[in-house]
């Protein structure tokens, strides 16, 4: 009995608890293209709140303008989060999505 | 409308009446709760129902927080529009302290004019110009209007200085 109740203790523990063990994926901060923003607005924007340099910030504005769409960084889902909003405080369209395993 | 850098910022001038409505529309258009502007200025983020419900709850608020501060400082600066004595002109100060917040309330306004007034990508070209309606066609100019006060401000476009200050080039 006593053994029975602690493998069921034991069960739910690890049911319970392998969820926040496992590693969180990681998520893609994505910018879309509209055909209102400046391009130079743009590159200064990705350039301003991630810190690239003006040939990458250049060349992912370059993506978004002909693709239609950039991943413009990857991490943590806290950080993603934080440089949408900061993207969208400058009103680029940006969304955020869950990288695949 | 011509521009010049000053000590304190960037002069705009020569702003005629068309030029100085569509500058103080940009607040209104920050704060506008017109259905179309908020979906584009405040876009639908995740894709997963719960992901864009927790967006909503903490993110969004700071962001209605932040434009309605813009809109604010950009009044405030709109306030501040000089008329010149012995010219029929008006003259606009961006200081340099504001750039940041101009040039994101210049977006979020051409954005607006651009969701307000049902335009599309071939609007803003020639050809889709040329088939808008009167209203589609004003509110395009008013967007390359605006855009061309952010592209003083982004350093796309020549920009003289004199080297004086902002009072001594209304004085002069």
């Amino acid at each position: 009995m006593v053994t029975s109740v602690r493998a069921a203790t034991k069960e739910q523990t690890e049911t319970k608890t392998r969820p926040e063990t496992q590693l969180a994926p990681p998520w893609n901060v994505i910018v879309h293209d509209d055909p209102v923003t400046l391009m130079t607005y743009v590159t200064k924007v990705f350039m301003q709140v991630f810190g690239y340099s003006q040939d990458k910030a250049n060349r992912l504005m370059q993506e978004v303008h002909k693709e239609g769409r950039s991943i413009v960084w990857t991490g943590a889902r806290e950080q993603a989060e934080i440089y949408a909003q900061k993207l969208q405080a400058h009103h680029l369209l940006t969304s955020l999505e869950v990288v695949d395993a | 409308m011509w521009w010049l850098r000053v000590a304190e910022g960037f002069a705009f001038g020569g702003l005629d009446a068309v030029t100085l409505e569509t500058l103080k529309g940009v607040p209104m258009l920050l704060e506008s709760s017109d259905v179309r502007v908020r979906e584009r200025l405040l876009p639908e983020t995740c894709d997963d129902a719960e992901d864009e419900a927790e967006w909503r709850r903490h993110s969004v608020p700071e962001l209605e927080r932040l434009f309605l501060s813009r809109a604010q400082l950009v009044r405030r600066d709109l306030a501040g529009i000089r008329k010149l004595a012995n010219f029929d002109a008006h003259v606009m100060l961006i200081p340099d302290g504001h750039t940041n917040a101009w040039l994101a309330s210049l977006n979020a306004a051409r954005l607006a004019l651009f969701v307000l007034n049902d335009l599309t990508a071939e609007h803003m070209e020639a050809e889709g110009y040329a088939k808008a309606t009167t209203l589609q066609q004003s509110a395009v100019l008013r967007i390359h209007l605006l855009a061309e006060i952010q592209s003083v401000l982004l350093g796309d476009l020549e920009v003289e200085d004199p080297g004086v200050s902002f009072e001594d080039f209304i004085l002069e």
